[in-house]
């Protein structure tokens, strides 16, 4: 269970890893989807018992299975729910603002403003520095 | 229950703030008002700290090992105090200038509840959600007070950076919980000394990185210029000033109270990390002109400071580190919240925050860069002494010039001021900056209080620490 595990785990970081380092913004987001899931499966991981269900009555003599880790888990996942929509919403607004979601533009379009204000800009007057 | 307060205030004040229309003064003002009870009443915890030892408080009367614990320590005590200060100042100069986006008072309460409880929590798990909290309202405020043209941009890479940097916390809470099998704080450092010290250097090392990027540490850093700089002055002075203690607060804590053997072994490690993030953030601050460029820079330096002082290790590092840390937290967000207003007050005040950054008395940014030579003599470190002794001069270097550069001389309609940002600003503006320079002053010529709160933190940190 645990090798399972392990191979999940890492499969699902490495293609989220993979991911983000595309020029793509929403492959980016996917990516950080994956790399959570990642995170909230090594939590449950970490509590990884054998053992009955944690809900009272509970049987003595019999060992009980963590119920912490899932907890936890439940936590870290409506946490991730919400960055992805920051993500997402934050995605929108770059859309919004370039017209693009493709980074080489974005970054394409960034250099040009640069451009665009340093020939507009009066150079500082080294003299008094 | 006085523990509880803060949090108790600012959450229901966040969730009805969110409601509100936060371009209005009315909202601003409830946000103003809810920071400032908070920071009160974490003056009061900080007191009975001082005097009482840590407090504890476990949520609904549960037993402690089931329930939800908030404990407090001189540590949090002081990273909560000044936490909630740096906010009621930017809020309120927030405010004065006129909030540019309808979120950002709630966004800023909900950015001190997550601060606040992540100082005051006991339970590992309990800080990660808190530390999210606190993390997606800065997210949010960078898209809302951005800047025109990258604010998304800013905020997107803000976003994925420190997400991964909260990942890979989470994986460490999980590994640490598996390799002690309690989530307590104070339980979790007890049982620390017996884990395999393989998996503990493994554990250290990602929490290490974990706050590293919080931190904008060296190899870090990426993010943070272009969010410092895409955003309006107020908000960068909430990022420098309060955002920026989870990591150092995070080292501490973790790697000071949990893992200390683990920190000794890797600390000629983590000072030259330092060192590089000390003389890295100056060069490149040097070659910048526009203000608020050098400030994010010097913030990357900062942080270099902090990891030293951590490096060096003992009860006079660690203080070192704290007084360090408080003192960094006001300078940058005096120097912040006045680079963009002009005036003769302004002035001073920019003057007084440089002069602290500096380390000139009498000011608080003094007795940071004292206690930190301190720290190097007492660890007999002439590497380390060198080393502070050469970032300080560079530190004065790039400050003067950008003073100097700002305004000693007539300034050309447009240069360097792409957003629009440079003004006398309005009265209610300059008064928070004024406030906020006496408050740097006065710790400089009254520095016992910080001190002895210091003092009292590393004692702390020793006694908890597993040996």
């Amino acid at each position: 269970m645990n090798l399972l595990y392990a191979i999940v785990i890492g499969t699902l970081f490495g293609s989220g890893v993979l991911l983000m380092l595309k020029g793509d913004l929403f492959r980016v987001v996917a990516g950080i989807v994956l790399v959570s899931n990642a995170a909230n499966l090594t939590l449950m991981a970490s509590g990884l018992t054998r053992g009955q269900a944690p809900i009272l009555p509970l049987d003595p003599g019999e060992p009980v299975a963590d119920p912490l880790v899932q907890a936890m888990t439940l936590t870290a996942l409506v946490i991730g729910f919400a960055v992805t929509a920051v993500l997402l919403a934050l995605s929108l607004g770059v859309y919004r603002s370039g017209r693009s979601v493709d980074l080489d533009d974005l970054s394409e379009q960034e250099t040009e403003e640069a451009l665009e204000r340093e020939a507009t800009d009066i150079p500082p007057d080294e003299a008094v520095l | 229950m006085l523990i509880a307060l803060p949090i108790l205030i600012l959450f229901p004040v966040a969730i009805a703030l969110a409601l509100m229309d936060g371009r209005r003064k009315p909202a601003g003002i409830i946000a103003i008002a809810a920071l400032a009870f908070a920071t009160a009443a974490l003056g009061v915890l900080m007191a009975k700290v001082a005097i009482d030892g840590p407090q504890e408080v476990v949520a609904g009367g549960w037993s402690p090992d089931v329930g939800i614990r908030l404990r407090v320590d001189a540590l949090g005590a002081i990273f909560a105090l000044t936490t909630a200060a740096v906010l009621l100042a930017s809020m309120a100069q927030a405010v004065a200038a006129g909030c540019a986006s309808r979120t950002t008072p709630t966004l800023t309460v909900f950015m001190a509840l997550g601060l606040t409880g992540l100082f005051l929590t006991g339970d590992v798990f309990s800080f990660y959600v808190f530390f999210e909290l606190a993390m997606i309202s800065a997210y949010g405020l960078t898209a809302g007070e951005g800047l025109a043209g990258g604010r998304f941009r800013a905020g997107f890479i803000f976003a994925v950076v420190n997400l991964i940097g909260s990942f890979l916390f989470l994986i460490a809470i999980g590994a640490l919980y598996r390799a002690t099998g309690t989530l307590e704080m104070i339980e979790v450092a007890r049982r620390a000394a017996e884990i395999n010290p393989n998996t503990a250097i493994l554990l250290a090392v990602t929490f290490f990185v974990a706050f590293g990027v919080k931190l904008g540490l060296f190899p870090f850093h990426a993010w943070l210029p272009s969010v410092y700089l895409g955003v309006q002055p107020h908000i960068a002075a909430m990022f420098a000033g309060a955002l920026a203690n989870i990591g150092a607060y995070g080292l501490l804590r973790f790697g000071g109270v949990i893992l200390p053997r683990e920190l000794e072994l890797g600390a000629t490690a983590i000072i030259v990390l330092g060192g590089v993030s000390i003389v890295y953030g100056a060069i490149q601050a040097i070659s910048r002109r526009e203000t608020r460029e050098v400030l994010a820079y010097s913030a990357i330096g900062h942080a270099g400071y902090v990891l030293v002082a951590l490096g060096l290790g003992g009860p006079v590092g660690l203080t070192a580190a704290v007084v360090f840390s408080v003192a960094n937290a006001l300078n940058k967000t005096l120097l912040f919240l006045t680079s963009e207003l002009r005036g003769k007050f302004m002035a001073t005040a920019f003057l007084i925050g440089a002069l602290s950054v500096a380390g000139v008395p009498p000011s608080a940014g003094f007795f940071g860069k004292a206690s930190l030579f301190e720290a190097g003599i007492d660890a007999e470190s002439i590497a380390a002494l060198v080393l502070l002794f050469v970032g300080g001069a560079l530190t004065f270097v790039y400050l003067f010039q950008i003073y100097q550069h700002d305004r000693w001389r007539p300034r050309a309609e447009g240069e360097y001021d792409r957003d629009n940002l440079i003004t006398a600003g309005r009265p209610a503006q300059r008064t928070v900056g004024v406030i906020v320079a006496l408050v740097v002053l006065v710790l400089g010529l009254w520095p016992q209080p910080l001190l002895a709160v210091a003092d009292q933190a590393a004692a702390q940190i020793e006694q908890e620490a597993p040996r």
